[in-house]
């Protein structure tokens, strides 16, 4: 029995364990077997192959049983997923419902999940600007959260290294508070959004529309090919799982080409209980996991650990991790773990029409959704009543308008043939938010999952800097839209709770201090050298710009320290 | 009783109670198997002929051609709150009465040329028109929007009856198989993007 327990411990331990299988874990797991590490990725989740798991990818609009419509059951008892924007009939099934694994949310708050391999990797909005000294020192120099332990110069040979291999579209535009990336051909603005952005340049100083980055090939190089990915056909269906390949995904790129290298076990149905922690070694020995299906307890070992179990995910593992060092979560000396929780401010959005290039329209879609408007609030110095700025959406379209009225033999050809409308054009906020020690996650006392893990209470809120920021965010767009001489300008604001900007950050978040930090200046826990923490978790502040890109860099950038470090026989 | 047979028990009366007379006669089932609606064969035939009314056979396929009503019942059924689904069923009887009372006769026993006119009466009477096109996106665009009258609590349920039936129908004409490939191209795969295209030269998609 005793030999058959060693044998057995022996399948069970690896160079590496992966938590997590999306955008931050893909990249983990691809880098560490490339540097020849066997690993071992662990998915909640059940597994999505590339192709062969996207049933709706390839379906028409009169295909879905509802035309795409969630039917109002399920909208009722799911109310948290169904405020998702791409929670619709061809992707609900690649979304968590509200019953399947609930939380308590001590203030409201739209917890977005996608539980499967390359998690929310296949449905995100495949925005990727990167981050800048701007937001890099912004804690430092605004006085808020701890300072950052990074640079962008530290992160700048990692932001072109993921980049050239994701396959970044976008316009090298010079704008230092935006930095220019390993770019393939950007897609071009339309005019709408090209008169806008020459009207801007010319009218302000440091602000600039450009072609929003996206995670798009819209030409693939070798490297792509390699990952048998092909050039991006435009369809903006992505939510489905893409038959190319063509924006960047870990279900298609990442997870593919670590389990290529044949160093790569990936485990689906497999929730992580909690991290174990030898006290003799001072080290992380392995995880603890739960089978979904058999609902047995299995221990995995590993001589390092990675974390990419989603931003708030990733602080509920650590925070069920405990033990006689550790007793309030791992690595949690400092005791600011699930603490100083943040967010994208998305509630506000401006509309308006635009009274010319009337000749002019699009033909057929762009992947990069529009137009992008880097963050122009308080960059070179702080100019207004509130502490950070917000990135802004644009764009412009148009589209037939169709009569609807009456019935019979009339409204059959009004509905075929309709009119060319008036350009439209559409900008939303991005707001930086402020981490807080008051917004927080903590494990429930009572109640527990269906594993016997901790529920987990949720306690985020807007502040009045978000709401400052709000009201200038529909000032300046106002004021700009005026100024370009577009109509009909329709301000509006809404009340969506945090999270649903699908961009929760922070609770481990890196410092230069133990003290009031949880990692150090490469993702590694201060007081567990053998853990790192590479996804949203690790933030210490948010930006304004969409943070996937910034995961992405990290995370390569901790992998290749990590074997340098066990290299050295340092962990 | 579970809390869905008692909302569908009340659907009943509610629909019923307005039904009554027009029920006398009518004891069919209705031939498409719906979950929560309660609908018979008589009340299942007016609301195809209210949807042929809107889109008819002309020298292209109409409602029932393209199987509509069924997609409607379907979409009552499914994607509709139960609150309006209880309205929609009293609408239902309600809109039974005013063609009764007004032409003495049944909506499916009318010319095809009173029915439009009826339909249009209606559409005058509440005014569902604007709210139509104000409701209604692009085909492309469509989706949990559709639904307006729920934002409208206070449409009675003669114009929430009307408008939801004129509202799926378009929706399903609109994404229909022969509409989309027929009248319009929908593009799975356009495989391009042109910022810059001359206005005259956009085909219908």
């Amino acid at each position: 029995m005793a030999n058959l327990n060693t044998q057995s411990a022996k399948e069970r331990t690896f160079d590496a364990i992966v938590i997590g299988s999306g955008m931050s874990g893909g990249w983990a797991a691809k880098e560490l077997t490339g540097k020849g590490l066997k690993t071992l990725m662990l998915e909640r989740g059940r597994d999505v192959k590339h192709l062969k798991d996207y049933p709706t990818t390839n379906m028409y609009p009169w295909e879905f049983e509802h035309r795409g419509v969630i039917p109002a059951d399920v909208q009722e008892q799911n109310p948290v997923i169904n405020r998702c924007y791409a929670f619709r009939e061809d992707a609900a099934h690649f979304f968590v419902k509200d019953a399947e694994h609930p939380y308590v949310q001590e203030k409201p708050f739209d917890w977005i999940r996608g539980y499967q391999v390359g998690g929310k990797s296949l449905m995100w909005a495949r925005q990727t600007q990167r981050w800048s000294d701007f937001d890099f020192e912004g804690p430092a120099r605004d006085g808020y959260a701890v300072d950052w332990p990074i640079r962008y110069k530290d992160l700048a040979p990692w932001y072109s290294y993921v980049e050239k291999f994701a396959g970044i579209a976008g316009n090298k535009d010079g704008i230092p508070e935006l930095p220019d990336g390993e770019f393939l051909p950007g897609y071009p603005l339309n005019d709408v959004e090209q008169y806008f952005s020459q009207h801007v340049k010319s009218k302000y100083q440091n602000r600039h529309v450009i072609s929003a980055r996206c995670a798009h090939l819209s030409k693939p190089n070798q490297i792509h090919i390699d990952q048998g990915r092909t050039q991006c056909q435009n369809r903006i269906l992505c939510q489905r799982g893409c038959p190319f390949g063509g924006y960047f995904s870990a279900n298609s790129s990442t997870i593919p080409w670590a389990l290529n290298s044949g160093k790569l076990t990936l485990r689906p149905f497999s929730v992580v209980e909690s991290i174990i922690y030898d006290e003799k070694l001072g080290k992380a020995t392995g995880v603890r996991i739960v089978d979904t299906n058999t609902k047995e307890t299995i221990e995995y070992f590993a001589r390092v650990i990675f974390v990419n179990a989603a931003a708030i995910n990733t602080n509920l593992v650590l925070l069920n991790s405990t033990s006689h060092r550790f007793p309030n979560g791992l690595g949690n000396d400092s005791g600011v773990l699930g603490k100083y929780i943040a967010f994208h401010n998305y509630s506000a959005h401006i509309s308006a029409e635009y009274d010319g290039f009337k000749d002019w329209t699009t033909d057929g879609r762009n992947p990069a959704g529009g137009g992008y408007i880097p963050r122009f609030r308080n960059v070179y110095k702080q100019e207004t009543d509130f502490l950070r700025g917000y990135a802004s959406g644009f764009s412009a379209y148009r589209y037939k308008q169709h009569k609807y009225d009456g019935v019979g033999a009339d409204l059959k050809e009004n509905l075929v043939k309709g009119e060319l409308g008036p350009w439209h054009v559409g900008s939303h906020m991005m707001g930086e938010t402020i981490p807080k020690e008051t917004n927080y996650v903590k494990l429930n006392a009572k109640q527990k999952d269906a594993w016997g893990i901790p529920l987990l209470n949720i306690s985020v809120d807007y502040d009045d800097n978000d709401e400052k920021m709000k009201k200038d965010y529909i000032e300046q767009l106002t004021e700009m839209f005026t100024s370009a001489g577009f109509t009909n300008i329709k301000p509006s604001v809404n009340h969506q709770a945090p999270g649903l900007d699908i961009h929760e950050m922070g609770g481990a978040r890196m410092g230069l201090d133990p003290k009031t930090s949880i990692l150090n200046k490469w993702n590694q826990m201060h007081a567990c050298k053998n853990v790192f923490v590479t996804d949203g978790a690790s933030m210490t502040s948010t930006s304004c710009q969409n943070p996937s890109l910034t995961y992405m860099a990290l995370t390569a950038r901790a992998a290749d320290y990590a074997v340098s470090e066990i290299n050295k026989g340092n962990i | 009783m579970n809390r869905r047979t008692l909302i569908k028990n009340l659907a009943l009366v509610a629909g019923g109670t307005v039904l009554l007379p027009s029920c006398l006669k009518s004891t069919g089932q209705a031939s498409v198997h719906l979950k929560h609606l309660n609908i018979n064969a008589d009340q299942e035939k007016l609301i195809a002929d209210i949807c042929e009314t809107i889109i008819p056979k002309t020298n292209t396929p109409g409602a029932k051609d393209l199987n509509l009503p069924r997609f409607v019942l379907k979409m009552v059924d499914d994607c509709t709150k139960k609150k309006d689904q209880i309205a929609f069923m009293t609408g239902l009887g309600e809109f039974n009465e005013l063609v009764k009372k007004k032409h003495n006769n049944n909506f499916s026993d009318l010319s095809p040329k009173e029915r439009e006119q009826v339909l249009a009466d209606l559409e005058k009477s509440g005014k569902p028109a604007a709210e139509q096109s104000r409701g209604i996106k692009p085909v492309s665009e469509s989706g949990k929007s559709l639904d307006v009258v729920k934002k409208k609590p206070d449409v009675p349920p003669l114009t929430l009856f009307y408008n939801t039936i004129k509202q799926q129908t378009i929706f399903g004409y609109t994404n229909s198989q022969y509409f989309m490939t027929k009248q319009i191209v929908y593009e799975l795969i356009p495989g391009r993007y042109n910022a810059h295209f001359p206005a005259k030269n956009l085909k219908a998609v």
